[in-house]
């Protein structure tokens, strides 16, 4: 018995040092990788993961496919920009109050139309995006379609105003390392397994307590305020916002990185959001200047084979591939299940003894 | 365990190796251009490339600058700003451009102009219009530099357009209407006639707006019909120009003038969808195949690409006789010298070594100077529009009237 213990203990010290490992090299990239050009994309990586797993909650854990999270992130945006340059405020004080409102909004106006079930949500969630980017450009007080733009001046962290790269960089992995840890305990709390359960079978979550609408405006308002959290970080970046920005198709590429990756996992976005977004500037970069466009049709192209031979996302066929049993056994040293059971009974006679 | 650790660190080597800077070599002086090359506007992206083209192709014939060629690095902003700032770093840090050009659309311009600035290369935008560009926010965006004219000069010029029109139709415009987007290009219009419309002495009877890709606009052409205005300005997307003309020819309404303020207007298909039903209509053009200083380069430029240079291309490649003139004049390609250079550059009537501006004004030079109570930087002060009219289906120049012999077709007969 006393060998199982070990067994598992030696898996689970292995598995932290991977993940470790890999922490680490995100944390030293900026210190090896001197160009500009590619911790930019490693920013754009960080900020549409985070809006992904965004989308993700409520797209993958409770089947509510929304398609206005660019509405959200560009509410979001204006919301800190605006306070910020009207009002004078700090920068991560702006941050708080778009969540806020953003969250706010996305609750009072998604409250009675969870009364409606099936495809309503999609189709309410793309009007609300068109909804919000007519109002802003026809409203003054929001500069229309003219955008607003963040104040220039010298790097400051009150401010977060940089010129390097590399605080974007560290920012962007802590919001991404953050949202991360919040969506993986989102989805082993009792959240987690409503949401779950209300994606499988909304009557069924109802029969046993669950009450449905409540649980879905949670994970909406939350899906919005993180969304509203990557508006700021954009604004941030780019210093820069425009109506444009609430577009239906950037709702849609907020949605990519999750379906790739395997939208049933929290991990999801994040594996496609670092394959997709690189593949993207790769593409672009190389081929866009040989024929104008090329890069989107291979980009499509990619996708629709990715869709069509891996539904589930790339973690969807990694977790039952050869690959991950490869690194399971070899790498991590994973025990096979009948000792984890076998330790899980020891654990609990301990109890009761 | 070990193989893992291996796996990471051959990836980490790989991340690294990947990003390793090339060094900036000897050889071609690179020019870097961010413009839409891809989405909706890729047809105007095409336009300004070939202006660039075309300009290249005939400075590196006489034997290039400071006896380098040149070359040109393509970006594509693909319309969003966040692709244009990734496409500027990387044309920055990875191609190592000399110089910048962009870009089509003001939002990106803004972004992209800020990175060059970051890094200390010259850019210089061919066809961004917007004013903000250039005022007091942007003081310290010191590597920017604008050819075109502002917005508020393209409205500027329309209306004296308006007021000198008297002089040919021998009717005097009173009362003018705006008939426009509500997107940027739209709010631009109406803040510009705002701001100059009492300087001209004109009274605005309606703005008229609708959203972009409109269905139907019937409305607004009645509400146009009602307010009768001698003249309607205007700024549409293709496709709305179009509707634009269809609708007032369906409701029988005939303004006398109508100013476009180029976009869809001058684009090729509003001709070929209008046919005569376009005759008479008016818009303001950066360049125009019978302007005095074009014919002969247009000659060229439709001998190799088949159609007429226009605005964008005109522009375009007067930037790249700029870049040449400046980096000679600096002795070399270094960002600061090169900026300093283009600061200092003053060129009358023609290039060194080069053709006649083919453009409708005769200096370039950039000037920090005072617009509606705010100074602006950076900008050629000397930069104007010209106003052409369709004629028997074909644009022909009729303002500056020493620019050109046409005259004015009054009423516009829109068949």
């Amino acid at each position: 018995m006393n060998k199982n213990v070990k067994a598992v203990r030696a898996y689970r010290r292995n598995l932290s040092i991977a993940l470790g490992l890999i922490l680490l090299v995100f944390i030293l990239i900026p210190i090896i990788v001197k160009s500009p050009y590619v911790l930019n994309v490693f920013v754009l990586v960080f900020y549409m993961s985070t809006l992904s797993m965004a989308w993700n909650l409520l797209g993958g854990m409770t089947g509510q496919n929304s398609l206005g999270h660019a509405a959200y992130m560009g509410l979001g945006a204006y919301a800190s920009c605006l306070l910020i340059t009207k009002t004078g405020a700090n920068p991560w004080l702006s941050a708080i109050f778009a969540m806020v409102v953003v969250g706010l909004v996305a609750g009072v106006i998604f409250y009675p139309c969870f009364i409606l079930r099936g495809p309503y949500f999609t189709l309410v969630s793309i009007a609300f995006g068109e909804a919000m980017r007519q109002f802003i450009i026809n409203s003054s007080f929001f500069g229309r379609a003219s955008g607003v733009g963040l104040p220039f001046g010298k790097d400051s962290w009150l401010d977060f105003r940089f010129m390097s790269k590399v605080p974007y960089y560290y920012v962007g992995l802590v919001m991404v390392l953050a949202i991360y840890l919040l969506m993986k305990k989102i989805e082993r709390s009792r959240m987690g397994y409503a949401l779950r359960t209300i994606r499988e079978d909304e009557d069924a979550a109802a029969a046993i307590g669950i009450n449905p609408t409540k649980y879905k405006i949670m994970a909406v308002v939350v899906s919005a305020m993180v969304a509203a959290l990557v508006g700021f970080f954009y604004a941030s970046y780019i210093r820069y916002i425009d109506p444009e920005l609430m577009v239906q198709a950037k709702s849609t590429e907020s949605v990519l990185p999750a379906v790739v990756g395997g939208a049933a996992y929290v991990e999801g976005p994040l594996v496609g959001g670092l394959i997709m977004i690189p593949l993207s500037e790769f593409l672009r970069a190389n081929f866009s200047a040989i024929l104008p466009g090329i890069n989107m049709l291979m980009y499509a192209v990619v996708l629709l084979t990715v869709i069509r031979f891996r539904p589930t996302g790339i973690l969807g066929w990694y977790m039952h591939s050869k690959a991950k049993e490869f690194v399971d056994v070899k790498l991590l040293k994973k025990p096979p299940v009948e000792v984890f059971e076998a330790v899980e009974m020891e654990k609990n006679r301990g109890k009761e003894g | 365990m070990k193989k893992l650790i291996a796996m990471l660190s051959v990836l980490a080597m790989l991340v690294a190796l990947f990003t390793v800077p090339t060094m900036a070599e000897e050889g071609p002086i690179r020019i870097g251009t961010i413009y839409a090359m891809s989405g909706g506007n890729a047809a105007i992206g095409e336009n300004i490339l070939r202006g660039i083209d075309f300009a290249v192709a005939e400075i590196n014939a006489k034997g290039g600058v400071n006896g380098r060629q040149l070359e040109v690095v393509r970006g594509d902003h693909a319309g969003d700003p966040a692709t244009g700032r990734s496409e500027a770093e990387r044309l920055i840090n990875q191609e190592h451009v000399d110089v910048m050009m962009g870009c089509h659309m003001s939002v990106v311009t803004e972004v992209v102009a800020q990175v060059c600035t970051q890094y200390g290369v010259p850019m210089i935008t061919a066809i961004s219009t917007l004013d903000k560009l250039s005022d007091p926010d942007h003081e310290a965006m010191d590597y920017f530099f604008r050819l075109c004219p502002l917005n508020s000069v393209y409205v500027k010029d329309m209306l004296e357009y308006l007021k000198d029109s008297s002089e040919q139709t021998g009717e005097e415009v009173k009362t003018i209407a705006i008939f426009t987007d509500r997107a940027a290009i739209g709010q631009e219009l109406i803040r510009c006639v705002e701001l100059y419309k009492d300087e001209y002495g004109f009274d605005l009877v309606a703005t008229v707006d609708y959203s972009s890709n409109a269905t139907d606009l019937s409305a607004q052409v009645l509400a146009l019909k009602q307010a009768n205005p001698d003249a309607v300005l205007c700024d549409s997307y293709i496709g709305d120009a179009t509707l634009f003309v269809q609708t007032l020819k369906a409701q029988g309404f005939t303004p006398k003038m109508i100013v476009a303020k180029a976009n869809g207007f001058t684009d090729p298909a509003f001709l070929t969808n209008l046919g005569a039903a376009a005759n008479g209509v008016a818009s303001v053009v950066e360049f125009n195949p019978d302007l005095i200083n074009g014919k002969e380069i247009n000659e060229e430029f439709k001998a190799q690409y088949g159609v007429n240079m226009n605005g964008h291309s005109a522009e375009s490649y007067t930037v790249v006789w700029i870049f040449k003139t400046a980096i000679e004049a600096a002795g070399t390609t270094d960002g600061a010298a090169v900026r300093d250079a283009i600061a200092a550059l003053d060129i009358q009537g023609e290039f060194p070594g080069g053709r006649k501006i083919v453009l409708p004004y005769d200096r370039i030079k950039f000037e920090n100077y005072d617009l509606d109570g705010a100074t602006h930087y950076r900008d050629n002060t000397s930069a104007s529009v010209a106003i052409a009219q369709v004629q028997d289906g074909e644009w022909k120049t009729v303002w500056p009237f020493s620019f050109t012999d046409t005259k004015i077709l009054y009423p516009a007969p829109l068949q």
